[in-house]
């Protein structure tokens, strides 16, 4: 590689590794909530505030992660934007309509309806991580 | 809703959720049918056809030309899985009849399909969610027809029976 392209590179690197580490946290949180969701389902309790808690912490960082791949999108990436904010948009509609249906529901189901939930943001994570690369 | 705690209201909590459950169903019995782990069950049904309608609506748009046959099941499987997910929400005698039809569908559509994909390979050189029996899915497009048949089939004996 040529010297502009090095000084240009800089730049991507730096906001890779800020991604990489984002992903790791998207994974890290919704794979508790997930497991911390069956645990409760198994405990036979309905979903705590500290649940539903975790449940809108990971759509806060949903909604990051779709603006911050909306500042970033322009032009690193020849990736097909209808298939990666598609993917983006659904999981943040999951978890959202998630976290209402398990608040209406007062039983052990309500955790059961987050650990499904959770299940499929891992699932995305993983095919907008694949997506990106 | 001042009884949600995550430790010690939880037997009075569970309780009050009984009390909830049986006041919703005195209103209408087949509301049933999206309470308890119907509620799950209505779930993943919620996330299925969102996940169904935008994977559908990308191929569709994007590259329909592709596979045609395998995309337009995938609009189809879509479809019935919104028809399913809307009869469990709404929860009267007839949503209840729906919902159970569209999972007789569902099943029959991820056996016809899953066969088919093993036999005309070349129709289906791009995945559907049904195709390999839902093998891309962790076969979850086979088994949730049948939890939902067990489901409607156990509300409908219990408000007969009550």
């Amino acid at each position: 590689m040529s010297a502009p392209v090095t000084v240009l590179d800089e730049q991507p690197t730096k906001l890779g590794r800020v991604f990489t580490v984002f992903t790791i946290v998207l994974y890290a949180v919704s794979a508790v909530l997930a497991i911390w969701s069956i645990v409760e389902t198994i405990r036979n309790r309905p979903a705590g505030t500290l649940l539903l808690g975790a449940s809108a912490l990971l759509l806060l960082l949903l909604i990051v992660q779709l603006v911050l791949s909306i500042a970033t999108f322009g032009s690193t990436h020849d990736v097909d934007p209808l298939l990666y904010f598609g993917y983006v948009i659904t999981a943040i509609l999951v978890i959202a309509l998630a976290g209402f249906w398990a608040f209406a529901e007062l039983s052990r189901w309500g955790p059961g309806v987050l650990a499904a939930a959770g299940l499929t943001v891992i699932v995305m994570i993983e095919r907008l991580d694949q997506i990106w690369q | 809703m001042n009884k949600r705690h995550d430790g010690g209201g939880a037997r009075s909590a569970a309780a009050s959720a009984k009390k909830d459950r049986a006041a919703k169903r005195n209103q209408s019995p087949f509301s049933a049918m999206h309470t308890g782990p119907g509620r799950a069950l209505t779930a993943v049904y919620g996330v299925f056809a969102l996940s169904a309608t935008a994977r559908a609506g990308y191929q569709v748009i994007r590259e329909f030309d592709v596979a045609p046959v395998a995309y337009s099941l995938s609009v189809i499987a879509a479809v019935i899985y919104i028809v399913a997910t809307i009869s469990l929400v709404i929860g009267n005698r007839i949503s209840h009849r729906i919902a159970i039809a569209s999972c007789l569908i569902e099943f029959a559509g991820v056996i016809v399909v899953g066969v088919l994909s093993f036999t005309h390979p070349e129709d289906f050189a791009k995945p559907s969610v049904w195709s390999s029996f839902g093998s891309g899915y962790g076969f979850i497009p086979l088994i949730l027809p049948l939890i939902g048949l067990w489901w409607l089939s156990l509300v409908g004996r219990r408000i007969r029976t009550a």
